[in-house]
């Protein structure tokens, strides 16, 4: 296999582009190292566990005293509580949005109001999650700080 | 707590320039020829109040979904269209005459109620768009792009 590095200019996103006759397990685990490299979390799924990339998350959940993390087709548990996530993901493009969620800013496509000071965000998949009106300043001045 | 005390003071400032608005124009209606002292200055403020305290008593930590705030925002507005009426009409008789009179009321406070919320969704609208644009902003930035 050939490899190519290229330099690029900074005003372009970074990339990485493997050609390839069919997309084997070769190529998925060249995939999966990559994306590792940008962050991995565990979750278990009908009692197998999985390495989940940062990227690939919508949104982590709290539900009576279980932890879902969401993906765009996928569901996995974790036994970590919410607060550890938000600890754990606060220098990453998370932020807590309400008691229960923890949500993927790079995930969310819009923000619009909702009922009673509160604000919903509409993922890139049409879900929909609440700002609790609590958590509204804390992603405001995050949102503005990082736009800077 | 901040936030709701917040929230609960912006609906405070809006209710009571809409009672003020509702007075000129039900007075007008029903009692056109009435006079007033510099009192009726503190009314729309004693309005404010009232419609302001079942918000503040209905405080709730619990993040409700959807469906309960909308059974809550409805017991909410019950609740200060029967308190306005008893302050108004508490100590009168109620007789066929007052009858117009507390249903106009009641309207009013129906309407200043549902007025309210739409002028702090229009002010949360604005707040969602510019976070919206902060947001398209700093996803470019984490992206590299």
């Amino acid at each position: 296999m050939e490899i190519t590095v290229k330099k690029i200019g900074d005003d372009q996103k970074e990339y990485i582009e493997i050609g390839c006759y069919r997309e084997d397990a070769r190529v998925k685990e060249i995939v999966q190292f990559v994306r590792a490299r940008e962050g991995l979390l565990k979750g278990t799924k009908e009692d197998r566990q999985y390495k989940i990339a940062l990227p690939d998350i919508l949104y982590i959940e709290a539900v009576d005293e279980k932890t879902f993390i969401y993906l765009k087709d996928d569901c996995y548990e974790s036994g970590k509580r919410l607060y550890e996530f938000e600890e754990l993901l606060a220098s990453r493009s998370f932020a807590r949005i309400s008691k229960s969620v923890v949500v993927n800013l790079m995930k969310i496509d819009s923000i619009k109001p909702s009922l009673n000071g509160r604000f919903s965000c509409i993922l890139t998949n049409g879900e929909q999650v609440i700002i609790s009106r609590k958590y509204v300043p804390d992603i405001r001045e995050k949102l503005k700080e990082g736009a800077l | 707590m901040k936030e709701h005390l917040k929230a609960n003071l912006g609906g405070f400032f809006i209710s009571v320039t809409l009672i003020d608005i509702a007075i000129f124009i039900l007075g007008g209606l029903l009692e056109p020829d009435m006079r007033f002292g510099y009192e009726a200055f503190i009314y729309p403020i004693i309005y404010g109040v009232l419609g302001s305290l079942p918000g503040l008593v209905m405080y709730s930590k619990k993040e409700l979904t959807i469906k309960q705030t909308i059974v809550r925002e409805i017991i909410q507005m019950l609740m200060i269209v029967a308190l306005i009426i008893a302050f108004m009409f508490g100590r009168f008789k109620v007789v066929p005459d007052v009858i117009p009179q507390i249903i106009g009321v009641a309207i009013s406070v129906m309407v200043i109620y549902v007025l309210v919320h739409f002028f702090s969704w229009l002010i949360d609208l604005k707040t969602a768009n510019l976070m919206t644009e902060d947001l398209k902003k700093y996803q470019a930035k984490v992206s590299g792009k």
